[in-house]
């Protein structure tokens, strides 16, 4: 073995999920051309209420989904300067003001087509190709922005368009019998969701002119349903040290299960990733060349910083093995899936966003997957732009820690703004950590 | 040896087998920088009248600690401040660090390690560049602004969010004839507010001590005291505390270790993932077998740390 391996080496990244991101980059291109094709486009953020487009006979647009995707790709510059040009100060959701920008720019493309200047549009960014929407659904749980942020895109183009909001109370988790996925009030919201669903495919009828497919709804559930469920497995892959795949790898996979139609190319995207996992068990294969500490991520994906924070942990011989952005979300319970009668499983599914907890859920949440993941220490990425996501960490990193004696370290950096992120601060965060994780193992005797 | 090099200052101390402090020496200069490190480390060595050939084992820490030559092994600061206030004055449990660009509350255990820590955000207020704001506004040196401050009220609003926004408020006030220790003394209870935030998400516990530069501060103390809601233990040298810390891990790295450092090498594997599964007991007077007593005097436990070096 060599006595010093480079960062490149000592992060294993799954090669399955470039299966993934070629669907993604396929989705995306298709959809830049929905108009031409005379689509109808919904544009929405938050939940994913894609299944109900995709009966719907829809093309769909998730905001900060492209925003995520500009950001990563380290495009996002363009878009922000829209956004910021059109008023939008630079401590507003960089998710909201990212996309707010891309609305700019491609209401601006549309109209610059309308004018007939030959030309212009070819020379626009990636920012501006969305298509121009024809309505709005909004449905954001556990934050504030996300409410107005569709009222925002609706104001860009005009206040011409129809906006449609999908109410998704907060669960408070105050009541006696309060817990995660359980309770009176777990019931109770579910209903109300359920029936917010009801309105809007009721809505999506007007708007499309057509019946609503039930049995699209059934079906493209039932794909989503097992793709979620591959997906989990291999995430349980993961609680073996050490692991085979890591945070990154799901954060990988988000987009996916995120956005992309339900059909059997997303089941065999995610029977791909977990095909990979078991190889690598089988193989000895770790995610992490010397996996020494085994980190939780709590916070919004720094999506700058993906490829970066990839290697830098793995520098510092950290598997960062599961987090609250990809564990906690993302069709993360489909045994509530009916896929005959699906509406009540979506509507819990939205319910459970990783932001709409109160505190007692999401403590609950966390030692779980302590105990699940065998953690060692958790990096909390005080989300700059994004205070539903960092309000309960402090408490959080104290529950942990007087719970399971698990210690944290906060950095700052955002969603998709990377001049919040401080190289320094950050080592010099995570290497204290890992040095009083040092310090509690050797003083724990066996 | 243990050498801190910071963003204002080098900091070098020399420590003997016992764990007693023999030399050190404090070199202001530009940040992380070379010269100043050079300088500390002569200054350190000549304090405690010995040579470099003498020094075992050399960990640095802070801003620069990769710059620093010689260095054996590096580590953060958060280790070396609560080691080195615990050895300054035992039985310490709250430290807080308050250097030129940023600051620090670490809650410290029973053995003089670290339990959890706070640091201040990006934001360089609350940290000793609001100082030097507060100094080149007011227009006198850095090292009295804390007199000038205790001859002063605290009844004028100051940021204490942003040291940029806070020196135009300084200017501000200068300008509408507000005396000068009255805004010294605001500055003083902004930066007292921030620090009691940090505090606060470690939490308070006494007994607490100040270290870095600010310490030396007797207004930063009393107001910081004041924020806090009981007393500060003033340290002989504060500002040391970090390279003291790091000269103890030397110490304790040179005594527990082979003398050398450990390589990468599949002794070396085996060894950590040993230490993965079980604690190995790595108290120097411990013969590894439950009930053994620790040495009761409060003074910290003298470790071997097991991380690569980088």
């Amino acid at each position: 073995m060599p006595i010093e391996q480079t960062s490149k080496e000592k992060a294993r990244r799954l090669s399955s999920t470039r299966v993934g991101g070629k669907m993604v980059a396929d989705y995306w291109e298709n959809i830049f051309t929905a108009k031409e094709r005379g689509k109808h486009v919904v544009w929405y953020n938050g939940a994913a209420l894609n299944p109900l487009f995709q009966a719907a006979g829809l093309e769909w647009c998730h905001g900060e989904a492209f925003a995520a995707r500009l950001a990563a790709q380290h495009l996002e510059g363009p878009a922000q300067a829209a956004g910021a040009e059109y008023g939008y100060i630079g401590e507003l959701c960089s998710y909201a003001r990212t996309h707010l920008g891309c609305a700019v720019l491609t209401h601006q493309s549309a109209a610059e087509r309308e004018t007939g200047v030959v030309g212009m549009v070819d020379q626009q960014e990636l920012a501006s190709k969305l298509p121009a929407p024809d309505f709005f659904v909004n449905g954001y749980a556990g934050c504030s922005t996300g409410q107005q942020w569709d009222a925002m895109t609706y104001r860009v183009f005009d206040r011409k368009l129809p906006l449609f909001n999908v109410s998704i109370p907060m669960l408070w988790g105050n009541k006696p019998d309060a817990g995660y996925m359980r309770g009176e009030e777990w019931d109770e919201v579910g209903k109300y969701v359920e029936e917010q669903l009801r309105e809007l495919i009721a809505f999506l009828e007007h708007q499309t002119g057509r019946p609503f497919d039930w049995d699209a709804l059934s079906e493209s559930m039932s794909y989503i349903k097992r793709a979620s469920e591959l997906r989990l497995e291999g995430m349980a892959l993961c609680t073996q040290a050490p692991t085979p795949a890591t945070y990154w790898d799901w954060v990988a996979s988000i987009a996916p299960i995120n956005f992309l139609p339900g059909n059997q190319g997303l089941v065999d995207y995610f029977a791909g990733v977990k095909a990979e996992l078991e190889q690598r068990v089988a193989e000895g294969v770790s995610a992490v060349a010397d996996e020494r500490y085994r980190v939780y991520f709590d916070g919004i994906m720094n999506w700058n910083k993906l490829g970066f924070l990839t290697r830098k942990f793995a520098e510092y011989d950290v598997a960062v093995v599961a987090g609250r952005y990809t564990h906690e979300s993302f069709w993360q319970e489909p045994q509530l899936i009916d896929v005959d009668n699906p509406l009540r499983g979506m509507a819990q599914h939205y319910l459970l966003c990783p932001l709409n907890h109160g505190l007692k859920n999401l403590q609950e949440l966390l030692l779980r997957r302590l105990d699940e993941y065998s953690i060692d220490g958790i990096a909390f990425h005080s989300t700059r732009t994004c205070r539903a996501m960092t309000n309960p960490q402090t408490m959080l990193a104290r529950a942990a820690e007087s719970e399971r004696g698990v210690k944290s370290f906060f950095f700052e950096g955002d969603v998709a703004d990377a001049s919040f992120y401080n190289d320094e601060l950050f080592d010099s965060r995570l290497e204290a950590m890992l040095e009083a994780i040092d310090v509690q193992r050797m003083k724990s005797v066996g | 040896m243990g050498v801190d090099l910071g963003s204002t200052t080098a900091k070098a101390a020399v420590v003997d087998e016992s764990g007693a402090l023999v030399g050190s020496s404090v070199v202001q200069m530009g940040a992380v920088s070379r010269e100043a490190v050079a300088r500390a480390m002569d200054g350190a060595l000549a304090a405690a009248g010995v040579s470099q050939a003498d020094i075992r084992r050399t960990i640095s820490t802070g801003y620069g600690r990769k710059l620093v030559p010689g260095t054996d092994r590096t580590f953060t600061e958060i280790t070396c401040h609560a080691r080195g206030a615990a050895a300054l004055h035992p039985g310490v449990r709250l430290v807080i660090d308050i250097g030129g660009q940023d600051s620090k509350a670490i809650i410290v255990d029973d053995d003089g390690l670290v339990e959890r820590f706070a640091m201040n955000d990006r934001c360089a207020s609350g940290t000793g560049r609001f100082f030097d704001v507060l100094a080149r506004a007011l227009e006198v040196d850095v090292s009295a602004v804390g007199e000038l401050a205790l001859a002063g009220s605290e009844t004028l609003e100051v940021s204490s969010m942003c040291a940029t926004f806070a020196e135009t408020e300084v200017i501000s006030l200068l300008a509408q004839g507000r005396e000068r220790a009255d805004i010294a003394a605001s500055v003083h209870k902004a930066v007292a507010a921030r620090t009691l935030g940090l505090v606060a998400q470690v939490g308070k516990a006494t007994p607490t001590v100040m270290t870095g530069g600010v310490a030396k501060n007797p207004a930063a103390r009393l107001h910081v005291s004041r924020a806090l809601g009981h007393p500060v233990e003033i340290l002989d040298q504060p500002q040391i505390a970090g390279a003291y810390g790091a000269g103890l891990l030397a110490r304790d790295d040179y005594a527990g270790g082979s003398g050398s450092p450990a390589p990468s090498d599949a002794a070396t594997e085996e060894q950590v993932q040993v230490s993965l599964s079980a604690g190995t007991p790595h108290c120097q007077d411990c013969d590894g077998s439950p009930g053994h007593p620790h040495p009761g005097t409060g003074e910290p436990v003298p470790l071997e740390l097991q991380r690569n070096i980088r």
